[in-house]
């Protein structure tokens, strides 16, 4: 079956379904933990600002239940610079700074039904942190809760919670149940080293993984590449050179693996062929083509084609036997040349005798052009084959074709009457001399110039059969 | 096996876990429907304004399995103690032009649940509008802080005068002896 589609080098597979796995699964893992580090930051972050948040608020419960406001003051001042970027602020849900002017005093004064607190001779605001309206906004919201966020001030980075303060039971003495919430405590810390520090760990994190992923990449491409794709290449290779008929090629593996052992059976399977290849002289093309197809016997109409070299047991008897066989091979070389050109088969040599086989449309016309190329070759250069000629005999017929011999020994070849009767005309034939059926003859076309008919008696009929000597054809290769 | 397919299935493979990740896990309701038939808290009317229900009109009931709280005094302390799954349901009724709505247009509850993760002071703080099916659990401070002062004296009902520890309900039931 052959593979559709667009030709995807193995490489580029391997490489890309790598790359996948190592960015998804490094890449997700590298993630995962650099973005916990900055989430654990951030909590921390917040949990601290809580709780300072709540420390904060603790205290100024115990100042204020008292009535003690102006030490609240004092407390507010001394916390806010406890530490450097470290701020505390203290706001009006209205936004206006606490303890900016005498409007709480009042109003708990007329609480209270007397003048508890005295006014202030003088606004101070201690609370200058500027107010941030969505963070009241935040903070007030239903639930009230703290509200976190980040503000980026003079290069610095801020990390803030507004605390609303609620008006708790016990606060109602003084400040009325008509609101919930007191007020906003406004804390801040600089957080610019804590954010610098999360930037480091992620480009940390993104140059770890790029290189991680990089040298693993390299390193399993490098290996895929060494253990896999050379070896298939050589074997690709391999299997090029034996297609193209070169058989000495061998896959050099020394992997100790499914590829080595691959290679091993591409060797040995290429040993075989080599073995079955050469071998294919030796059998005719009808045998090996029944191999292939496993042709079963069959009853086929067939030209059958007959010569045998005149003269030719005397001409072995008087020269050397290096001679002998190097004019008959010459000879049988061309005869076999010749049949092949026509589209011809050679069933099997038989001594200095050819047997050749056509089928088809214009099977009888190719065997007897064949036949008289054959003797115009012989005669036209009598001193390249020693002076030797052949007789030819030919018809066409009904044969059996099958595979004859034994479990051991077997021909894919032809047997039947129509083989007989172009033996004997072969054996009829005098040198030089083409003898045709009366039935071959005439599907010859008019071109053809023979000689007769003439009536033959054929060893094993007892009829006479009409033949021809075929003399040549006036439009060759027609 | 083509290598497209391969990578569906790795992407597929490694979205599952993801998915399961990202799944919230649903819980039932949390509050009982019928709590209108339980016994209230209070036997004052709830009208007067206090911070975190302002000038609304409350009702608060109990359920049945918190009627008997632990009540343990040991060195000169009492302690309240409501036992698991006690509900302590608020009905909050909003004024408008000067009357009470004839329903409740919110309900804040208190649900024991001790190991809950989101209990604070073992309690579920939840807040939810009735028939809308939805209970928010308040995981802020914001309930607790005030019920806190619950468990000293305070300004409402019988004012918890020796400063018990009322499990962070100012009226607790049975309602003390005034």
């Amino acid at each position: 079956m052959t593979p559709r589609g667009r030709f995807v080098p193995i490489t580029r597979k391997i490489n890309s379904i790598i790359l996948a796995g190592l960015v998804a699964g490094i890449g997700s893992i590298t993630l995962y933990f650099s973005r916990d580090i900055s989430l654990t930051i951030e909590q921390s972050t917040r949990e601290a600002l809580g709780q300072q948040g709540r420390i904060l608020f603790t205290s100024v419960e115990n100042f204020m239940l008292p009535g003690e406001a102006p030490l609240a003051v004092e407390f507010f001042k001394d916390v806010g610079g406890v530490t450097p970027g470290f701020s505390v602020g203290l706001f009006r849900v209205s936004g206006l700074p606490a303890f900016s002017d005498n409007e709480t005093i009042t109003a708990v004064n007329r609480n209270l039904g007397r003048e508890r607190f005295a006014p202030r001779d003088r606004s101070e605001n201690i609370f200058t942190l500027p107010v941030i309206p969505d963070g009241i906004r935040s903070a007030l919201g239903s639930p009230p809760r703290d509200a976190f966020f980040r503000l980026s001030e003079d290069g610095r980075i801020l990390a803030v919670v507004y605390k609303p303060l609620v008006n708790l039971p016990k606060c109602t003495g003084c400040h009325g149940s008509d609101h919930t919430i007191r007020g906003l405590l406004d804390i801040r810390t600089d957080i610019t080293a804590s954010v610098a520090r999360q930037k480091t760990v992620l480009l940390v994190a993104g140059a770890f993984f790029f290189a991680v992923v990089a040298a693993v990449w390299l390193f399993l491409g490098r290996f895929l590449h060494s253990a896999v794709i050379t070896p298939v290449k050589k074997i690709g290779a391999v299997c090029e050179d034996v297609t193209a008929g070169k058989f000495s090629s061998r896959v050099a593996i020394e992997n100790r693996d499914e590829i080595g052992r691959l290679g091993e059976t591409v060797n040995t399977m290429v040993e075989g062929l080599h073995e079955r290849f050469k071998l294919t002289k030796f059998v005719s093309a009808s045998t090996i083509r029944s191999l292939k197809d496993e042709t079963q016997t069959r009853r086929s109409r067939l030209t059958i084609f007959f010569s045998d070299i005149r003269g030719f047991t005397s001409f072995s008897e008087k020269n050397p036997p290096e001679e002998v066989v190097r004019l008959l091979n010459r000879i049988l070389n061309m005869q076999t040349d010749l049949v092949h050109e026509t589209g011809g088969d050679v069933d099997k040599y038989v001594g200095d005798a050819v047997v050749a086989l056509w089928s088809g449309e214009n099977a009888e016309r190719k065997a007897c052009e064949t036949a008289v190329r054959i003797q115009q070759s012989l005669s036209g250069d009598p001193a390249s084959y020693g002076g030797l000629t052949v007789g030819i005999g030919i018809t066409a017929g009904d044969v059996i074709l099958g595979m004859i011999g034994s479990l051991r020994r077997a021909d894919y070849t032809v047997i039947g009457d129509t083989v007989n009767t172009a033996s004997r005309l072969c054996g009829s034939a005098k040198s030089g001399q083409i003898i045709v059926s009366a039935e071959t003859y005439r599907r010859l076309g008019s071109d053809a110039t023979a000689d007769g008919p003439y009536k033959m008696k054929v060893k094993g009929k007892e009829m006479y059969i009409k033949v021809y000597i075929l003399r040549d054809f006036s439009r060759s290769g027609s | 096996m083509k290598t497209g397919r391969i990578f569906s299935v790795f992407c597929v493979l490694s979205a599952i876990p993801v998915v399961f990740a990202c799944c919230a896990r649903k819980t039932g309701p949390l509050l009982a429907q019928d709590y209108s038939s339980w016994k209230t808290t209070h036997t004052e009317e709830l009208q007067y304004p206090i911070p975190g229900h302002e000038n609304t009109y409350r009702r608060i009931f109990i359920s049945p399995g918190g009627e008997r709280p632990e009540i343990v005094s040991r060195d000169g302390e009492t302690r309240y103690a409501y036992p698991e799954g006690t509900q302590v349901i608020k009905e909050i009724y909003a004024r408008e032009d000067g009357r009470y709505a004839s329903g409740p247009s919110m309900l804040t509850a208190m649900v024991k649940r001790k190991d809950h993760p989101a209990a604070r002071g073992g309690w579920l703080w939840i807040l939810t509008k009735p028939g809308s099916g939805e209970e928010t659990i308040i995981s802020e401070e914001f309930c607790i802080t005030c019920h806190a002062n619950a468990n000293e004296k305070h300004p409402y009902g019988d004012r918890n005068p020796k400063g018990e520890f009322r499990d962070y309900l100012f009226f607790p039931f049975p309602p003390p002896a005034r």
